[in-house]
């Protein structure tokens, strides 16, 4: 009977985390990626100022459900809607602009730090999918170049964070945790949760009539559902 | 006349559009995301009208189901119906689709199709029409106006030889005006009594005079009859009269006095009553304020202590009344609110945000500041359902938590030394420069700075460029030996960490700016950090050499110094200092204020209210606080802290 109770306990805390977070920079397409996973079609988007959130049926045979949650990318807001739903997060997506990387890569590379170093994330460990948006345009930079120059920019931003002032309530900037492993150069790998890069398309090649170039994301989907 | 109108969820999603007179649907994006990023994110939302580029943009939000509707327009256009417009399409809208947005969620916006184009065409119609209607009445003519009508004797006024004339030329005037009967009658009509004034003039002096005179003797009864010091009063006339005369030569009171009369060295008073005009001497105005003792140095008048119980008394009273009707309506309203789902009117929030208000001005926060976020506040918050279990106050506070979170987060990446590596690829180095009023600390956070750099491996010159006050360059120097001291080059790989640059007292900072920076290019110096002299914002000459400094010497980080002491003035201080900069700049986008340092911050305990001030005007981030004047003493910015600590009780 208590072993009953203690492993519902246990398998309800687990199925807590059902939410699949899009988060990204502004305007990297992270509401038309929700748009055209739940509908298939392509609708007009501003700036977000909230989040929204739906249920998501991934295409596999089991036909589970997920909640999909797209968080703005805007910098006021972006760490405030972090701190709510991460609790809840069983995987993250993060939407990356192919064709701005050049420019923003320090910017995205920040966040992604973010992201990385928080406490829950570390703990929880969720499966993260890099998705390399914008391939439609023919200016986008391949997933593997992304992969590179995140990598790099992630090693020299362990260094610079750390080395922050402190805060003013005594606590790092950049959390007490360390990225990857102290003495090597960074690499995904040596992050304790899985990470993988897609490339995809929100738009599709087709323009807005035709369908979105995203299969590769609901594979992902449908894989650590 | 509207360029465009947009309906659009707080998610992002475009629900409708509607494209006036624009071209291609991607025109009306740009704009709404300006305004979104610059109003609503930065919490400004007191005012709901934009002005980006050549267009007007004004909003409405809908808080209940997380909408917002823009309309946008030429800025030259002034469109009367347009807040009506916004208001019933609001209306409308949401009437039409109260179902979808409340039964479907988020999934009933994306599948849904909302065709509202004839609603919305037709509530145009209504509002330009409304607009239409409130236009002036056509003008009568004179054949129409009651004065035709009325004989010319009847309009005869007893006024000796000048009326005569006056009718004659009114007769001529008259007939001129029956020939044409047109409508440009109305014209002569209004000129007609302009010309009452001409026929004068060419009369001649009598008839002037006693058109005067009897002026006069009006102006005398009627200030006699209300006011005391009439005599001055009727000083004003007389200059008056003297104007009409037309084109007679100006007789001056003194010009027809002597030398003598003019010498002043022998009278007592200020010329004689004779040749002087009869200037009412006031006594009591010359000396002020006669309980005075004679001799003493007074103190500066606070006037703003007078001031401020007054806004206090005026802030109480429309609260009292409120906190009246909220204790009775309270009860109720707290029931209600305990069990249903109530949405929030600006009443029920009313109280709350004064009460906010007061506690943010109590915190340091500036007035003007924490008034605009209250407003901003209740703009996001009415209408909006609360849920069950949830009071006014406490939705208000999670708001204000929430938008104050928001100004503090920085709006660009706050990562100098990373800043710091990437101009030391490039081989050259990362210049900042620290600007701010009198007294803030700018010389001692330099120092801190410059130990931290040193700490990161980066070495440091530091450029004095306050070439004015006495002993600048000696703390400098004193600075840059102590910092020697503790990294010496020995465990740098004989490298010196840093340096100091200066050429005394007197010169011109500018040049000695860029010398500097020349001089750190080719000793291989990763960081300079120029100190300039402390300067108050109103000091024109001053900004404007401040303005020259960066302008010249383009740096890579424009640092404002400002104490967390300061309070309202820390709104005029960031003001001016920007819009110095901004003037004298040639360049298309003028470098402003980057960054500011927040110095000062072990002596406010939980007063840190300046730090939101700060952020909220130039919307840039703190990049670091000064807590101590030790090297060690530098932080940066918590936000949550911040804000836990302003509202604390």
């Amino acid at each position: 009977m208590r072993v009953c109770v203690v492993w519902r306990l246990l398998r309800g805390r687990k199925s807590s985390r059902r939410a699949v977070l899009l988060l990204g920079l502004c305007d990297s397409g992270k509401t038309l990626l929700f748009v055209r996973l739940l509908t298939g079609k392509y609708r007009n988007t501003q700036t977000s100022i909230t989040d929204s959130s739906a249920i998501y049926k991934v295409s596999n045979d089991k036909g589970t459900s997920m909640t999909l949650i797209d968080l703005p990318g805007h910098e006021s807001l972006r760490l405030q809607f972090l701190e709510k739903f991460k609790a809840a997060a069983r995987a993250i997506v993060f939407v990356v602009d192919s064709v701005m990387f050049q420019r923003e890569v320090k910017d995205v590379a920040e966040f992604l730090y973010q992201v990385l170093v928080d406490g829950m994330v570390l703990k929880n460990a969720p499966p993260l999918l890099i998705a390399c948006n914008k391939q439609d345009i023919t200016m986008a930079k391949s997933a593997k170049l992304i992969r590179l120059q995140l990598e790099k920019e992630l090693n020299t931003l362990r260094v610079t964070r750390s080395a922050a002032p402190t805060s003013l309530d005594g606590s790092t900037s950049g959390g007490a945790a360390q990225l990857g492993k102290r003495g090597k150069e960074f690499d995904f790998s040596q992050l304790p949760m899985k990470v993988e890069f897609v490339e995809c398309s929100a738009r599709g090649s087709k323009g807005d009539e035709g369908s979105a170039d995203i299969e590769d994301l609901e594979k992902w989907l449908a894989k650590i559902a | 006349m509207l360029d465009f109108f947009t309906i659009f969820s707080k998610g992002g999603l475009v629900l409708w559009c509607f494209q006036g007179v624009r071209g291609p649907a991607a025109a009306c994006t740009a704009p709404v995301n300006a305004l979104i990023r610059s109003v609503l994110l930065q919490e400004r939302g007191g005012n709901n009208s934009f002005n980006h580029e050549a267009l007007t943009l004004k909003y409405k939000l809908d808080n209940q189901f997380e909408l917002v509707f823009v309309v946008g327009f030429q800025k030259i256009l002034t469109l009367t119906y347009v807040d009506k417009l916004i208001d019933d399409v609001h209306k409308e809208f949401r009437d039409k689709y109260r179902n979808e947005f409340q039964q479907k969620g988020t999934l009933g916006l994306l599948n849904g199709t909302f065709d509202f184009k004839e609603d919305f065409l037709h509530l145009l119609q209504e509002a330009e029409e409304s607009s239409k209607v409130r236009a002036p009445p056509v003008m009568k003519t004179f054949e129409q106006s009651v004065k035709s009508q009325k004989t010319v004797k009847s309009m005869i006024e007893t006024r000796g030889e000048k009326p005569k004339e006056k009718t004659k030329n009114k007769k001529n005037k008259g007939s001129k005006k029956d020939a044409s009967g047109t409508e440009a009658a109305t014209v002569p009509s209004k000129a007609a009594p302009v010309a009452k004034q001409n026929p004068p003039t060419s009369a001649g002096d009598r008839e002037e005079l006693t058109k005067d005179e009897i002026l006069q003797k009006n102006r005398e009864e009627f200030f006699k009859r209300h006011m005391k010091g009439g005599e001055k009063s009727s000083k004003s006339p007389k200059p008056e009269t003297q104007k009409e005369k037309g084109k007679k030569p100006r007789v001056w009171d003194l010009g027809n006095s002597n030398a003598k009369v003019l010498d002043y060295s022998n009278s007592t008073t200020n010329g004689n009553t004779e040749t002087c005009p009869a200037e009412e001497f006031d006594p009591d105005m010359a000396l002020g304020d006669r309980n005075r003792e004679p001799g003493r140095l007074y103190d500066l008048d606070y006037e703003s202590d007078e001031e401020e119980p007054e806004e206090e008394k005026v802030a109480q009273n429309p609260s009292k009344p409120g906190a009246k009707k909220g204790g009775l309506g309270g009860m109720f309203g707290m029931l209600k609110g305990l069990v249903g789902s109530k949405s929030l009117t600006r009443e029920d929030m009313d109280s709350v945000l004064e009460k906010m208000k007061d506690h943010l001005i109590a915190k340091n926060v500036a007035t003007d500041i924490a008034v605009q976020l209250c407003e901003s506040v209740a703009k996001k918050l009415e209408g909006k359902v609360m849920g069950t279990f949830t009071t006014v106050t406490s939705t208000v506070k999670q708001a204000l938590q929430e938008a104050l979170v928001q100004i503090l987060q920085p709006q660009r990446r706050v990562d100098i030394l990373r800043d710091v590596m990437d101009a030391q690829r490039h081989h050259r180095p990362y210049v900042v420069t620290f600007c701010g009023v009198n007294g803030v600390g700018k010389s001692t956070n330099l120092a801190k700075i410059s130990f931290w750099l040193i700490e990161n491996g980066f070495s440091v010159l530091i450029a004095a460029c306050d070439t004015f006050r006495a002993g600048a360059v000696e703390q400098l120097r004193t600075h840059t030996r102590r910092l020697n001291a503790l990294h010496p080059p020995e465990s740098h790989s004989g490298r010196i960490m840093v340096q100091l640059y200066e050429k005394g007292y007197g010169k011109d900072a500018a040049g000695i700016a860029m010398e500097a920076i020349s001089y750190a290019r080719n000793q291989g110096f990763d960081v300079v950090l120029v100190d300039t002299a402390g300067r108050m914002q109103d000091n024109a000459p001053l900004m404007t050499a401040l303005a020259k400094l960066i302008a010249v010497n383009t740096p890579d980080l424009v640092l404002f110094v400002g104490e967390a002491l300061v309070g309202n003035e820390a709104v005029d201080q960031l003001v001016k200092f920007n819009k110095a900069l901004a003037d004298y700049s040639m360049a298309q986008t003028p470098r402003l204020i980057d960054g500011i340092v927040l110095t000062k911050f072990d002596t406010i305990d939980d007063k840190v209210g300046a730090a939101i001030s700060m952020t909220y005007i130039t919307s840039k981030p703190i990049v670091f606080v000064g807590t101590g004047q030790t090297y060690c003493d530098l932080r940066s910015l918590n936000a949550k802290a911040v804000v836990a600590a302003l509202m604390k009780a």
